[in-house]
């Protein structure tokens, strides 16, 4: 009984802040898979310095995409290039690569994992990064490795003290 | 992914020359960054790219070119000294047509494109350079004029002036309103492809306008004062076919009108035969049997115009399906993944082609003909292109 009282009272405080940072271009796409994979949403969003975003479920699910400060510097996406499915990717090597007309921009990977799933729909219709970058533009779904937890990953920043970075940053 | 800070440009704009136009593109929503030395609009607010880029094609689009050098040349021997540094014949340039020709060192490399105006007579040419060859530029006619000591002309750059490109289907007629009718018969409709005319605004201010531009559509390249700049550039945006548009979609419209980028398609070891300029070798000026008359490097320039002994020469391409873009010093290879034949000197997704790849390149003479198959090698891969004729998206010219 306490222990189920405790559960409800630690979630409670994970909602109010998606909820506060729900108006943000940068929070994750609540009706999008990356975030409907799991009945109970993700367990967990993170961000990296890199502007990707990693959004990770109970099962170790996580997608990756990019985030919608990171779309709007690039400009209109051209072509994404992602990894073959099953590649193990460490945290920091280069999960691929997004184009626009004028550049070309790296993607760095946010955790250990390895790739279960692309997004194919990606390949004819690159502009959905720009479109919709929390959601329907996310890159890779992948399996995180053995004992990664992202809320202890050096380097990577909830929502809160990601956009605290990009306000430093203008 | 990487993505400069912008504390980086804030620290560069506070040494960068500012043109007359430069708090309009602020105005405007322009995100500004270091160009030749210049604060200059990439992109802006509102506008994507491509939307930009879109919007030239269809519309008009203001341009700001100010940071490029107006310069003039006058004197009776005029001619005689352009006949040395370039290989245009200029006697025979009608007196209000410009057209574009290269610089020549001695060796016969290009020191930099440009677009020459006949005003009076031979004793008056305006001339227009790139902007990040001014100070090139400027030592070039300096030296060059001293070393003819017997030549009779001056060449000085063209202060307080500013430089608007209007470009697309729809520039004529959001500029025709704005012109005065001072004379009967002188109006845009006989101002034609690479000619340069005065023309009156309604308050009576001058200004020179040429007809042409960097972007493979109809348009024109209007010299103005300074002081007169913002007022003409907004009543040009009141218009609502009108958008201003920055050095992004500049560079991604002539790049698919097949137009040179100093820098990357040419520089001072490339000559006019290899950047495949051969049309601005006069025909008149190809068999000049006395050396006085030769313009700087003719004896190469002719061999490799008449005996094909250039190595390497520009070509056009595109990709064959999709992949990444294949940018300037990306390597090319025949089928065989292995032979390297060319260097990519420019390469971007064409937004008027739906986004395939495109781009320029020097290839080994032999494998330069239009419909060749090559490979480019982007991040250790292999993406089949095919050489193609340039321009590469049809151009739109108001031609005589």
């Amino acid at each position: 009984m306490l222990r189920t009282t405790r559960l409800w009272t630690t979630r409670m405080p994970t909602v109010s802040k998606l909820f506060l940072r729900n108006s943000s271009g940068n929070a994750l796409n609540k009706n999008k898979l990356p975030f409907l994979y799991s009945s109970q949403g993700p367990q967990a969003v993170r961000y990296t310095s890199q502007h990707e975003w990693i959004a990770v479920h109970q099962d170790k699910t996580a997608f990756v995409g990019i985030t919608k400060y990171a779309t709007d510097a690039l400009g209109d996406a051209t072509y994404v290039e992602l990894p073959e499915v099953g590649t193990e990717i460490a945290q920091g090597e280069s999960l691929g690569s997004i184009e626009s007309v004028k550049s070309a921009s790296e993607i760095y990977q946010p955790a250990d994992g390895t790739v279960e799933e692309i997004n194919t729909n990606l390949e004819e219709n690159p502009g959905v990064v720009n479109e919709d970058p929390m959601g329907d533009g996310w890159l890779v779904k992948m399996k995180l490795g053995e004992g990664v937890n992202v809320e202890q990953v050096e380097g990577l920043m909830s929502l809160e003290q990601y956009e605290k970075t990009l306000v430093h940053d203008d | 992914m990487s993505i400069i800070k912008k504390i980086v440009f804030k620290r560069f704009n506070s040494t960068l020359k500012k043109t007359a136009l430069h708090d309009l593109h602020v105005s405007l929503g322009g995100t500004m960054v270091p160009y030749a030395g210049y604060s200059m609009p990439v992109l802006y607010k509102g506008q994507t790219h491509i939307e930009s880029h879109n919007w030239t094609r269809t519309n008009a689009g203001l341009f700001d070119v100010s940071h490029m050098l107006q310069s003039k040349l006058s004197g009776p021997h005029s001619v005689k000294f352009l006949q040395r540094v370039t290989p245009t014949d200029f006697n025979a340039l009608p007196v209000g047509s410009g057209t574009l020709s290269v610089l020549l060192n001695p060796q016969g490399g290009v020191v930099d494109d440009t677009i020459i105006t006949k005003e009076n007579d031979d004793n008056e040419f305006y001339i227009v350079t790139n902007a990040g060859c001014a100070e090139r530029d400027t030592e070039f006619f300096h030296d060059e004029l001293q070393n003819g000591s017997t030549l009779d002309c001056q060449w000085k750059i063209i202060e307080g002036r500013s430089l608007l490109a209007l470009q697309g289907p729809k520039a004529k007629d959001v500029l025709e309103p704005l012109l005065s009718k001072t004379a009967p018969g002188k109006d845009l409709k006989e101002l034609f492809f690479g000619q340069r005319h005065e023309f009156a605004l309604k308050d009576g201010s001058l200004v020179q306008i040429a007809r042409g531009g960097y972007t493979g559509e109809d348009g024109f390249e209007i010299s103005i004062a300074n002081e007169k700049a913002v007022e003409f550039a907004e009543q040009l945006l009141a218009n609502p076919v009108m958008k201003p548009i920055g050095l992004a979609a500049r560079d991604s419209l002539r790049l698919e009108a097949g137009m040179c980028l100093y820098g990357h398609e040419l520089d001072e070891s490339i000559t006019p035969v290899e950047a495949a300029l051969n049309w601005v070798i006069s025909k008149s000026r190809r068999d000049l049997v006395d050396q006085k008359y030769w313009f700087n490097g003719y004896a190469k320039i002719m061999d490799q115009l008449n005996n094909k002994t250039y190595s390497k020469v520009r070509v056009g391409f595109k990709y064959l399906k999709k992949g990444p873009a294949a940018r300037n010093g990306v390597k090319i290879f025949l089928p065989d993944a292995e032979t390297e034949v060319g260097l990519v000197t420019s390469g971007s997704a064409s937004p008027t082609l739906n986004n395939i790849n495109i781009g320029q390149a020097y290839v080994q003479k032999g494998y330069h003909k239009k419909g060749t198959k090559l490979l480019v090698q982007v991040r250790n891969k292999f993406y089949p292109i095919e050489l193609a004729k340039m321009p590469l998206v049809p151009t739109h010219y108001y031609k005589q």
